[in-house]
């Protein structure tokens, strides 16, 4: 090796360290951020299940099992099954309208969409109350006729589908909005109809996305606790969803129970995180524009 | 079927995007639509597509009004600057599509479809890249197969929007002689926007010029190169030499160089620009007659078949600019800093004070 050379590989290696931090904050930070993962996501998630067996398989099962937990799951299910599909077709519905039209009042819809977002759950049940509670507005007329919403399913389904609304919309606006709308007019000169346009060129550009939107809609239908919560009137084997139920248990001091409700909100969020991972990087390979192959104009 | 433009009008907000726009694009015809952005140039492009619509006026195909058509009736097709390709079909499904969204009783049979796509991919020459998908293509590619699609439902009007706008130079230059030798193989009815003047007086049978939603000037590229209606097409379309002078009763005085500008006849000693090309420039070492103008060579570009001269004028200290023939530069011996003398040989003489 010449002089030169080493003389090269030894400004080459400088440059690589230059570019980078000393060795000492790099593990201090990764240390940090470890240390922040733990103690706040992994430590929890190893106690829920740990507490849900500390009284061994059986116990956990049992709680699993009982009659009021089967039908808190199968209520909460049931709501999700509900107001997920709504929120979808809602969410498209509004994504394709605000982002292929312009028209009056859009920033006003724009901002409705959010609404959920910005107001506590609990104030989403109380708007519930407040519209179809004995004393609201449309109270009377409702006991009047004897139907019932508010500690019914009815109740929990509004509330849900309320507070899971911008799901959908929101995570579609931005990839509609950045897909433009070229492949629409071209699909729609070409001789396709309103319906042919959606099902072959948009729905196709934005399943992933829609996947996606639809996976943390039901993250949240599942896990909402304020708002149903508010609704519900805690009706044990009648209007408790799982997370209640898991509030109730826990107030009965039935520790070991109450966590194993909980570990089954906490697998269905594993998987839902899963599958999540899957689909945002899916969209993200179909949103990096592939760098152009060299020109071979054979003409 | 032949295009025509009536009356149309298109503002967003108050910016006029259009005003009363007046076109006739004859049946099997290459027409241009070339102007600077902002002149209305692709609004009235999608205003024909029917992917806008017009404030007022009408667009008649054929004869027939079109104006209240939906784009998926008006049997035309579009080529998009940015391709507009449907990203996750492969490029046979790409050109197949305009044939697949038929209804069910007008829509060929499978092994129909098939044939006519492999026809167009053979058309424009890309039968081998069938069963890839757009991203896997270069521009130039994608263009062509946009073409295609575009052609799949046999339109009778062919609308191009800066077709090649997103290309670069030299794979631009190749796809607009094939377009050019593509339409004199189909015929249809092509209208195309551009911002490039020399695609279009390269490609177009006719050039229509636009400016500040108007149309400025219709006509083949000759006539609107050689005969410009007004200085905006005069300077749009090339380079030019600006002369400033007067003109009194058809004659234009124009520094010490007199022009005869019968048109101008009426004319009581108004001002008046006078316009030429650089290549209308005559270059001299000397002053034959004492009319020319003298100016002092700023830079000299020697690349290519002619040679050009950066020229700054001596009284008016104005640049120009002016071609010379390579044998002529030899012939003269210029360098930077040598006084020349200028004459122009074809004036084109607009009265009045044109602000450009």
């Amino acid at each position: 090796m010449s002089q030169e050379t080493i003389l090269r590989s030894a400004q080459v290696t400088d440059a690589r360290f230059a570019r980078s931090d000393p060795p000492v904050a790099r593990w201090l930070l990764i240390a940090l951020a470890l240390l922040f993962v733990g103690v706040f996501l992994v430590l929890p998630l190893v106690a829920v299940f740990a507490a849900g067996l500390a009284k061994g398989v059986g116990a956990y099962w049992a709680a699993i099992s009982d009659p009021d937990a089967w039908s808190a799951i199968k209520l909460t299910l049931l709501a999700a099954a509900i107001a997920v599909p709504l929120n979808t077709v809602f969410g498209v519905a509004a994504a394709w309208a605000v982002t292929k039209f312009d028209f009056r009042g859009k920033q006003l819809l724009i901002t409705l969409i959010d609404l959920p977002f910005a107001v506590s759950p609990v104030i989403s049940g109380l708007i519930f109350v407040l519209l179809f509670g004995s004393r609201g507005i449309f109270g009377p007329w409702l006991i009047a006729h004897s139907i019932r919403i508010l500690f019914a399913l009815p109740g929990i389904i509004l509330a849900t589908t309320f507070v899971t609304f911008p799901f959908v919309a929101r995570t579609l606006i931005p990839l509609m909005q950045a897909q433009g709308m070229e492949e629409e007019e071209a699909a729609m000169v070409l001789g396709a109809n309103g319906w042919q346009i959606f099902r072959r060129v948009t729905l196709p550009n934005i399943k992933w996305g829609l996947l996606y939107g639809i996976i943390l809609c039901n993250a949240r239908a599942m896990g909402e606790f304020g708002a149903v919560s508010v609704v519900s009137g805690h009706i044990r084997g009648l209007t408790n969803t799982m997370s209640l139920h898991v509030e109730i248990l826990y107030n009965e001091y039935q520790f070991a129970g109450a966590f194993a409700v909980a570990s089954l909100l906490v697998l269905l969020a594993l998987v839902t995180l899963v599958v999540k991972c899957v689909a945002e990087w899916q969209q993200q390979r179909l949103m990096t524009v592939v760098d152009e192959p060299a020109d071979e104009e054979g003409t | 079927m032949g295009i025509e433009v009536r009356g149309v009008t298109k503002r967003f907000g108050k910016f006029a995007a259009l005003e009363e726009i007046n076109l006739e694009v004859p049946t099997g015809e290459l027409v241009a639509l070339v102007g600077p952005s902002g002149s209305g140039k692709t609004t009235l492009l999608r205003i024909i597509a029917g992917l806008e619509a017009a404030d007022g006026g009408t667009i008649l195909f054929h004869g027939e009004d079109a104006t209240e058509r939906s784009p998926r009736d008006r049997n035309v097709g579009f080529v998009f600057q940015h391709y507009a390709l449907f990203r996750h079909m492969t490029v046979f499904e790409n050109i197949a599509f305009g044939l697949r969204v038929r209804p069910r009783r007008e829509r060929p049979p499978e092994a129909d479809i098939r044939r006519r796509v492999a026809e167009l991919l053979h058309l424009v020459q890309l039968d081998w890249v069938a069963a890839r998908y757009p991203p896997q293509l270069s521009g130039g590619q994608r263009q062509r197969v946009a073409l295609a699609r575009a052609l799949a439902t046999e339109p009778g009007v062919l609308l191009l929007d800066e077709p090649f706008g997103a290309l670069d130079a030299k794979v631009r230059l190749e796809l607009r002689r094939w377009l050019r030798s593509l339409h004199n193989e189909l015929h249809v009815t092509s209208l195309f926007v551009t911002h490039d003047q020399e695609e279009a007086l390269e490609v177009a049978d006719k050039v229509v010029v636009m400016n500040k939603g108007k149309i400025e000037q219709v006509g083949t590229p000759e006539e609107v190169y050689d005969h410009p209606a007004n200085p905006f097409v005069y300077q749009f379309l090339g380079s030019v030499n600006l002369f400033h002078g007067r003109v009194h009763q058809g004659e234009a005085q124009i520094g010490a160089l007199n022009v005869a500008v019968p048109q101008h006849a009426g004319a009581q000693d108004m001002p008046a620009v006078g316009y030429a090309r650089p290549h209308d420039l005559d270059v001299a070492s000397t002053s034959q007659d004492g009319r020319a103008t003298e100016a002092v060579i700023a830079h000299v570009r020697a690349v290519g078949p002619v040679v050009r001269l950066e020229l700054t004028g001596v009284e008016t200290g104005a640049p120009l600019e002016a071609e010379v023939t390579r044998e002529r530069f030899r012939e003269l011996g210029l360098k930077v800093g040598d006084s020349v003398f200028v004459t122009p040989r074809n004036l084109q003489v607009f009265v009045g004070d044109y602000a450009i």
